[in-house]
């Protein structure tokens, strides 16, 4: 009874929360629910055949998403946690949305991205079936603590997960794989050929683990993505993946496994992936209106929000960047996105620097002026560094002289601030209504 | 912002990054990189060695100290090794020559007697600063602004040790916004001689260009025996940063 009260307050809250347009529903309906029902999250998802939980600091969106592509496209029936909603609230909004009071709608997978802290409170109440470890780096210290803090707790909650659970780890990661020993059952790696992450960076590797799950024969082909061969036991199949970096190659990696470990006709991942739509900020590419010029204009937005993750996508952009495109970075200190902005100062902006001529940029956000410091300090020019904290007007002026590419590096809020910004402009949908 | 005074070239200035592997816990890089820019826009050579656990240090074999902050378990380890290696001593004779050094958190904590952790026995420090410091179970989180000799100073605190100041010591500042040392006597960090101790990451230096350069100076002085001004800077946007986060956060 408290469970369909639960459910029914959640609701309410959800249909008010989009009449009002406070907001995109996808915590606060969870909240008020777990009020009333605090085992709403166990008692919902008991009613979900098999669970996937996947944690880690960078990726869990594309995994998750990646993942849920595919097994639609197997015919699966999927419910997740969207629009990287990934505390317990954002769990169960999904849930209540999907939950019918008077027959039980039926789901086949439950795939869902917990992020650090949050792991350890609701992944034993998915019961999951497999648990994904991507990787771990430093981000907000002031939520998370210590990166040691955060692999001991997880280590406490391998634990206790039942011994036939599937554990997947990334095998490159040396953090990550220290959780191996705390687990009772069999621990599966993946990892690509010839790489290591040590700490903040992704290193050439000299000895290799013995992997469960490889990417071989890795050819990065610039801001078009990457081509490689996905091995495991028996089995090879080559992949072009629609997006760059090699951080996607292990996005991807974690998605096959998931889908091996699933049974899926892994023959057909591949394929799938050739039409695998990114999530949003997650490396989009965006066709933005014509400019009064008449010329179309081309936009990448590529998310960042904390130093590994912001020196992989300044890595990935720097070798195509052309004298013609222009920057815009945008960096907030609300809560989600850390209101500690120091971490900019690790994130190595100096790989995004251009050195035979210097790029139009913008720098916005509420700490815009952090941002232009770290700039200056990374070699360019203050001279050509605009500044505009209010994102809106920041956007206007790097499209009204645009004439190459957009990029877009926005910090979390300060994306979700651009989807809105993009979506009165006619170029976005509203991404909570992105299946 | 390249210019250089040919008066300037010879000057070189070696930065001892004191366990920068195991103590860089956020952001602390930066004030190495504004250390770094702000010698190099000046013409002043820079070279920055990372001093770690097992490195004997000898005299004169840096101009200037940074020691940035750590996790719990690498300030286990630094702290055995501060006095295993003899380094501690080492950079407490450095300091009395008047060689410069800033520490943030981490460092700062075991530069001073001790650290007394939640469990275990008391981490001993050097005994540079006048200070002590107990774990707690409050965190100390946000923006801090304080009154300083270097007129205000901004940055970003997240410690739960509560660091006290002995008789004799001197603050670093004030707390004019913040918790700073220990969120109740209202003082902040501690400067002996040209050493300077507190919370304050950010990362402090590149939006506090005073004391950067009060710390470049120091160890142009000390080193070359003779005083020192510096060239002045375009610092626009420092400053104009430096006065949006006093009108945010002071």
């Amino acid at each position: 009874m408290r469970l369909i009260a639960a459910i029914l307050l959640g609701k309410t809250v959800a249909f008010l929360t989009k009449l009002l347009k406070i907001g995109g529903g996808s915590a606060a309906p969870g909240l008020y629910a777990l009020s009333i029902e605090p085992n709403l999250v166990k008692k919902l998802a008991l009613k979900i055949p098999r669970n996937i939980v996947i944690t880690g600091t960078n990726g869990k969106t594309t995994t998750a998403r990646m993942l849920a592509h595919f097994a639609k496209e197997s015919g699966l029936k999927v419910i997740r946690n969207h629009t990287g909603s990934n505390l317990e609230r954002g769990i169960a909004s999904a849930l209540i949305h999907k939950s019918s009071i008077i027959n039980h709608q039926s789901f086949d997978l439950g795939i869902w991205e917990l992020d650090e802290a949050a792991f350890n409170s609701v992944a034993p109440k998915l019961n999951p079936d497999i648990v994904v470890f991507l990787n771990i780096f430093r981000d907000q210290l002031d939520r998370y603590g210590e990166i040691n803090t955060v692999l001991k707790n997880w280590q406490e909650t391998l634990k206790k997960l039942p011994s036939d659970t599937k554990v997947l780890v990334n095998g490159d990661d040396v953090n990550i794989l220290k959780l191996s020993s705390a687990f009772k059952g069999k621990v599966q790696k993946f990892g690509v050929k010839d790489f290591k992450i040590i700490g903040e960076s992704i290193f050439h590797k000299k000895e290799q683990e013995n992997l469960d799950f490889e990417a071989k024969n890795v050819k990065l082909n610039g801001l078009n993505g990457s081509s490689f061969v996905l091995r495991t036991t028996n089995y090879e199949l080559r992949t072009i993946l629609p997006l760059p970096g090699i951080y996607h190659i292990y996005d991807t990696l974690a998605a096959f496994a998931c889908a091996h470990n699933l049974g899926l006709p892994i023959n057909q991942f591949t394929n799938s992936l050739t039409h695998y739509t990114p999530a949003f900020g997650r490396v989009e590419k965006l066709d933005l209106p014509r400019l009064a010029s008449g010329k179309a204009g081309l936009g990448y937005i590529f998310l960042i929000k904390n130093p590994a993750g912001a020196t992989q996508v300044f890595e990935t952009i720097a070798p195509n960047l052309k004298p013609n495109d222009t920057l815009l970075l945008a960096l907030n200190d609300n809560l989600a996105d850390g209101t500690d902005v120091s971490w900019i100062w690790d994130g190595e902006f100096e790989k995004l620097r251009t050195t035979n001529y210097e790029l139009r940029t913008i720098c916005s956000g509420s700490r815009a002026h952090d941002l232009a410091i770290r700039l200056k300090y990374a070699e360019f020019d203050p001279k050509r560094i605009t500044i505009e904290p209010d994102l809106q007007k920041a956007f206007k002026e790097a499209r009204r002289s645009q004439k190459g590419r957009l990029f877009i590096l926005p910090t979390y809020t300060a994306m979700l601030e651009l989807q809105s910004i993009l979506t009165k402009s006619g170029v976005k949908k509203h991404y909570w209504k992105e299946i | 912002m390249k210019k250089f005074k040919i008066s300037n070239l010879k000057f070189k200035i070696i930065v001892g990054y004191l366990y920068g592997d195991l103590m860089n816990i956020y952001g602390d890089t930066g004030n190495i990189i504004a250390l770094k820019k702000r010698a190099e826009w000046r013409g002043i050579e820079v070279k920055i060695i990372n001093i770690s656990v097992g490195d004997k240090l000898k005299k004169e074999e840096a101009d200037i100290f940074f020691f940035g902050g750590g996790q719990d378990q690498a300030q286990e380890l630094v702290s055995a090794d501060l006095i295993k290696s003899s380094k501690g001593k080492v950079i407490k004779k450095e300091i009395e020559r008047g060689v410069p050094l800033l520490s943030i958190c981490g460092g700062y904590q075991l530069l001073g007697d001790y650290y007394k952790p939640h469990k275990g026995p008391k981490l001993p420090g050097i005994n540079l600063f006048p200070a002590y410091t107990l774990a707690s179970h409050d965190r100390m989180i946000g923006n801090i602004v304080i009154e300083s000799m270097f007129g205000q100073l901004v940055g970003f605190e997240n410690h739960s040790g509560k660091t006290h100041l002995k008789k004799g010591a001197t603050a670093l500042g004030m707390v004019r916004k913040g918790w700073g040392n220990n969120g109740k006597d209202r003082t902040e960090g501690c400067i002996y001689k040209n050493a300077v101790g507190c919370y304050m990451h950010g990362s402090l230096l590149p939006k506090n260009p005073k004391l950067a350069d009060w710390l470049l100076q120091k160890a142009l002085e000390v080193k070359y025996g003779k005083e020192i001004k510096l060239e002045p800077l375009d610092d626009t946007l420092e400053l104009k940063a430096h006065a949006l986060a006093i009108k945010k956060f002071g």
